[in-house]
């Protein structure tokens, strides 16, 4: 079943239970994000920004309040149904990216491509073409510089069927021309699927068109 | 699939999972080779009588120089044999029962030509018989009743009796096939009754003539008194029968085992070897198992992050686990297979050489093998509980 909203209520890290309250539009609050919605969470550091993906994404549950996924509550969610999530329906990039450095930009792409079966082998490239990167698609990932291995890691998540998108600072080191290159991609292919956009940002945000920019 | 195997068997050590293998093998060669050669000597002392099983002694009184021993002394009395039911090693005691009338026996031979002897039974109570098949039972006024006769009797006549009254020699299956006539006579001479014996067995550590208890109870009702007798024989289920003790009281009480002693010794001592040997098998097993334990957790600590980025990747906990659990069971058959061709051949090596030794029957392969494959199959299954369960904890 497609995840159609997502609810965050009066959630906040546990880590910041005895800090002095601060304006947040998530923390605290009562947020809804739809599917289709497209959204860019504009935060300084330390406000607790890849925290928040990591809950979204299931990978940690050191919050307080809740949050919901179609109104069901995500602790509840068992270790299958969170990995049927993250092949189906919720795909994550992650800001450190977990590429295998080992491995070719190409096979880091194929690896999650063979799960979910999603894009074809010409798909792929067209896609590494148009970020620039085609002529690295045979090079180890750890030899490549962080900007290329955030174009890897944005190609990588797209190669999935999903509702939502959690991108944690995709472009933080792309300049602008790909910045926007990866944003219409990313739309497209958002939009293709009818799913949601999260992206977060300390300062270089992806410079996706219509998104709604909410405060952490 | 082949990407994931290849990262996460990065890091193997191949010097340990060498280790593995190696120690494994040693381990499950002693355990696998060490029970067949005990299973195959074993069947020597099992073949050797099946009827009367191992653990069972005979004892009697001695009879002393002067011959003047009367006939009652030589009976157990009901204190005597109270006090050796109490002895440690014995786990039950039970009476022989003699026969209270006449017996005499005759077997017609092909031509016509017959021969007749006087003979007796005993009887010992039937759970320490082991007929199959219900071979073993007498319904009172049928015609027939099955004998156990000791195979020193075959071997007299054979040996002695037929060469010198020109008689054929007889194997035990010829014997069993001639019909034997007994006929049994109160003493009185009153009352008689005839009947055919058929051999149901022979038997190399009692030196009688054994008939059914039922059968014995009946006829001794019938043609006898039929009162109990103190016994004159006693056989004993004991616990352990190369147990020191048990000569020490025997002699104490100036009681004879009768039978073979050296047998029922050679026996414990092969008891005990082939535990220890079995029992250093288990030991370097069990460590070989830990080897591969912790080598496979090292690995996955090594490569934890891989195993952790993969599952946020959304790849099911099984497959990535498989990767190990494979190295699991082919590190693990790697071992066992050697191990099982290392017990053939050595088997081969050692039959031929024994295959002079009477009684020497094939035990047969498979409980050792079972032994070795159930024994490798729950090493396996452990380990890969504890993949699995290392697998759950990167999530």
């Amino acid at each position: 079943m497609k995840i159609e909203d997502i609810r965050i209520e009066d959630a906040l890290p546990v880590v910041f239970e005895h800090d002095r309250v601060r304006a947040s539009e998530v923390w605290r609050s009562r947020l809804k994000i739809r599917r289709g919605e497209r959204i860019v969470i504009s935060a300084e550091s330390g406000t607790g920004k890849s925290s928040l993906c990591a809950y979204l994404y299931g990978n940690r549950k050191d919050y307080l309040g809740k949050i919901l996924f179609n109104g069901d509550d995500i602790r509840n969610f068992s270790i299958g149904e969170w990995q049927e999530l993250r092949r189906r329906h919720l795909s994550y990039l992650p800001q450190e990216l977990s590429l295998f450095p080992e491995l070719t930009a190409m096979q880091n792409i194929e690896l999650k491509n063979s799960l979910t079966g999603h894009v074809g082998r010409d798909r792929i490239e067209e896609w590494l073409q148009m970020l620039g990167i085609e002529a690295r698609a045979d090079f180890p990932v750890g030899k490549m510089s962080v900007g290329q291995q955030q174009r890897v890691g944005i190609i990588r998540a797209l190669c999935q069927p999903f509702d939502f998108i959690l991108l944690d600072e995709p472009v933080s080191h792309l300049d602008e021309n790909n910045n926007r290159i990866a944003a219409r991609l990313i739309a497209e292919e958002a939009e293709r699927q009818g799913a949601g956009i999260i992206a977060t940002s300390v300062g270089n945000h992806l410079l996706l068109e219509d998104a709604v920019t909410i405060c952490l | 699939m082949k990407i994931i195997n290849k990262l996460l068997r990065k890091n193997l050590s191949a010097a340990q999972t060498a280790g593995f293998i190696l120690s494994n093998f040693i381990g499950l060669s002693i355990i696998v080779a060490g029970l067949q050669f005990y299973l195959d000597l074993r069947s020597i002392w099992d073949s050797e009588d099946s009827f009367v099983r191992r653990d069972f002694i005979v004892v009697n009184k001695k009879i002393d120089a002067s011959g003047l021993t009367g006939a009652s002394e030589l009976t157990f009395t009901r204190e005597e044999i109270s006090d050796l039911e109490s002895q440690p090693w014995v786990r039950s005691c039970g009476n022989f029962t003699g026969v209270q009338y006449q017996v005499s026996a005759s077997v017609v031979g092909n031509g016509g030509r017959g021969m007749s002897t006087d003979m007796f039974f005993e009887s010992i109570p039937d759970e320490y018989i082991d007929v199959a098949d219900g071979g073993w039972q007498y319904v009172p006024g049928k015609n027939e009743v099955p004998v156990i006769i000791s195979k020193d009797y075959l071997t007299l006549y054979n040996m002695g009796f037929a060469g010198s009254a020109g008689l054929p020699q007889m194997s035990e299956q010829m014997m069993s096939a001639i019909p034997m006539r007994l006929r049994l006579r109160s003493e009185k001479g009153d009352k008689e009754m005839t009947l055919n014996g058929r051999i149901a067995g022979y038997s190399n550590r009692l030196n009688t003539i054994l008939v059914p208890q039922t059968f014995m109870d009946y006829t001794n009702g019938l043609l006898g008194s039929g009162e109990k007798e103190n016994p004159r024989r006693l056989i004993v289920d004991v616990s352990s029968p190369g147990d020191v003790a048990i000569g020490k009281y025997l002699d104490s009480r100036g009681w004879e085992l009768a039978g073979d002693k050296s047998g029922s010794q050679a026996s414990y001592l092969l008891n005990v070897g082939g535990g220890v040997i079995v029992g250093i098998g288990m030991v370097i097993t069990l460590l070989s198992f830990f080897i591969l334990m912790l080598s496979i957790s090292l690995l996955m600590q090594k490569n934890r992050e891989k195993l952790h980025a993969l599952i946020m990747l959304g790849f099911p906990l099984r497959d990535v686990g498989a990767p190990y659990e494979g190295l699991i069971v082919l590190s693990t058959l790697a071992a066992l297979i050697p191990a099982i061709v290392i017990m053939l051949l050595l088997r081969g090596f050692y039959m031929g050489r024994l295959a002079g030794i009477a009684g020497m029957a094939s035990g047969g392969i498979w409980l050792s093998l079972t032994a070795g494959i159930v024994l490798a199959a729950i090493m396996t299954v452990v380990n890969i509980i504890s993949v699995r369960k290392k697998v759950k904890e990167s999530f």
